[in-house]
């Protein structure tokens, strides 16, 4: 994947997970999705589909690990690198 | 004082429904057929129940193609139950002859039995038909701070809802003709046993809340709606797999799954599907309205 593909990628997650915050604008890249409730259990799933559609293919939860979703830092590093 | 209180109305209750789980007592490992394949072009699951049903993406699907995506839909609800099960079991193994719950023991052992027992039917019918278990995609993460009652509650609420949208499916699959004998027998004895489930589930849950209303904060209980009201959410979303799209062939499931979930239609059907549910959870205080957020 090129840089500007993951650019795009990564776009896509952003607004996505922007969509379900009205009260926010932007996420630091570097910003605890968990701990700050940008990500929680109920609203995970839906998370991966669109991570999966972006990243095309499926992810298996044993391969995964909570702390590959902690930041957009991270979930680009362990899925589009 | 314990979470579940002995009184005469719950003792009684409780006892009526141990009676019953003893009389429609079964054999599941002897009481099903389970021929060495099922037909591939007919319907696995009722097409008023499948998630494409009254949607554009069902409209652009062929006759083939829909038959192939009630399989692997079908596959899907099992493979929920699956997992559901296993949540549920877990939980209550938990809390069985524990001082807070001791009154019900007796009917929890019955209902653990039971439960034990759709699971390995449901699994067997996935993998003998289906070949596989769709893997369960969700993740464990941290939640906010909870008392031990509003704990309790969750976890007899997202039983009793999770049992009540099976039931949905359950009722009309199992008298249903144009699907064959197993699947109509495995969904028939599951509403019968989920009956008496439900019938626990909700008089749990009411009795907890009463309690959470004497002791919480109206933040609290607005939070516990909220946390529900996403639960059903995640729940009904949960019925549509992009991976059951791919599997039945269909292209773009990813983009399929993010029309379906759009699409009112789906949403018209989830009202239907949780009017029993909401209705209950209105009228118990649980929840002030019968909104659901958006997918």
């Amino acid at each position: 994947m090129t840089d500007a593909t993951t650019d795009d990628a990564m776009r896509i997650i952003t607004d996505y997970l922007l969509a379900k915050q009205p009260g926010l604008t932007a996420i630091d890249p570097e910003l605890d999705l968990i701990e700050n409730r940008i990500l929680d259990s109920l609203g995970f799933v839906n998370f991966l589909y669109v991570l999966e559609e972006q990243t095309g293919r499926e992810i298996r939860m044993e391969d995964v690990t909570t702390e590959d979703f902690r930041t957009l830092t991270a979930i680009r590093k362990r899925f589009f690198a | 004082m314990t979470i579940l209180e002995h009184t005469a109305e719950l003792e009684q209750a409780l006892a009526r429904l141990v009676a019953m789980s003893e009389r429609d007592y079964y054999d599941p490992y002897t009481l099903f057929d389970w021929p060495a394949s099922l037909p591939d072009d007919a319907y696995w699951m009722s097409p008023e129940l499948m998630s494409v049903h009254g949607t554009k993406v069902g409209a652009r699907l062929t006759e083939p193609q829909l038959r192939a995506l009630s399989k692997w839909e079908s596959i899907n609800f099992y493979s929920l139950n699956v997992e559901g099960i296993r949540e549920l079991i877990t939980e209550v193994m938990m809390r069985i002859h524990t001082a807070d719950f001791a009154v019900s023991s007796e009917y929890l052992h019955r209902m653990i039995g039971e439960e034990n027992e759709h699971m390995w039917f449901f699994a067997k019918f996935c993998l003998d038909y289906g070949g596989k278990i769709y893997p369960d995609k969700s993740l464990r993460l941290p939640v906010a701070d909870q008392s031990p009652l509003a704990a309790h509650f969750l976890v007899f609420a997202r039983l009793l809802l999770f049992e009540e949208i099976v039931d949905y499916f359950n009722k009309p699959m199992g008298t249903d003709d144009r699907l064959h004998p197993t699947i109509q027998r495995i969904n028939a004895i599951h509403h019968q046993d989920e009956s008496r489930h439900v019938a626990f589930g909700r008089q749990v849950v009411a009795l907890l809340h009463r309690r959470l209303r004497e002791q919480a904060s109206a933040e609290e209980l607005a939070q516990l709606e909220t946390y529900l009201k996403r639960y059903l959410r995640a729940s009904v979303d949960g019925l549509v797999n992009p991976a059951a799209f791919r599997d039945a062939g269909i292209p773009d499931p990813y983009q399929a799954r993010t029309e379906v979930l759009a699409d009112e239609a789906f949403h018209e059907a989830e009202r239907k599907m949780l009017k029993r549910s909401m209705a209950f959870l209105v009228s118990e205080g649980v929840f002030a309205d019968d909104r659901m957020p958006r997918s």
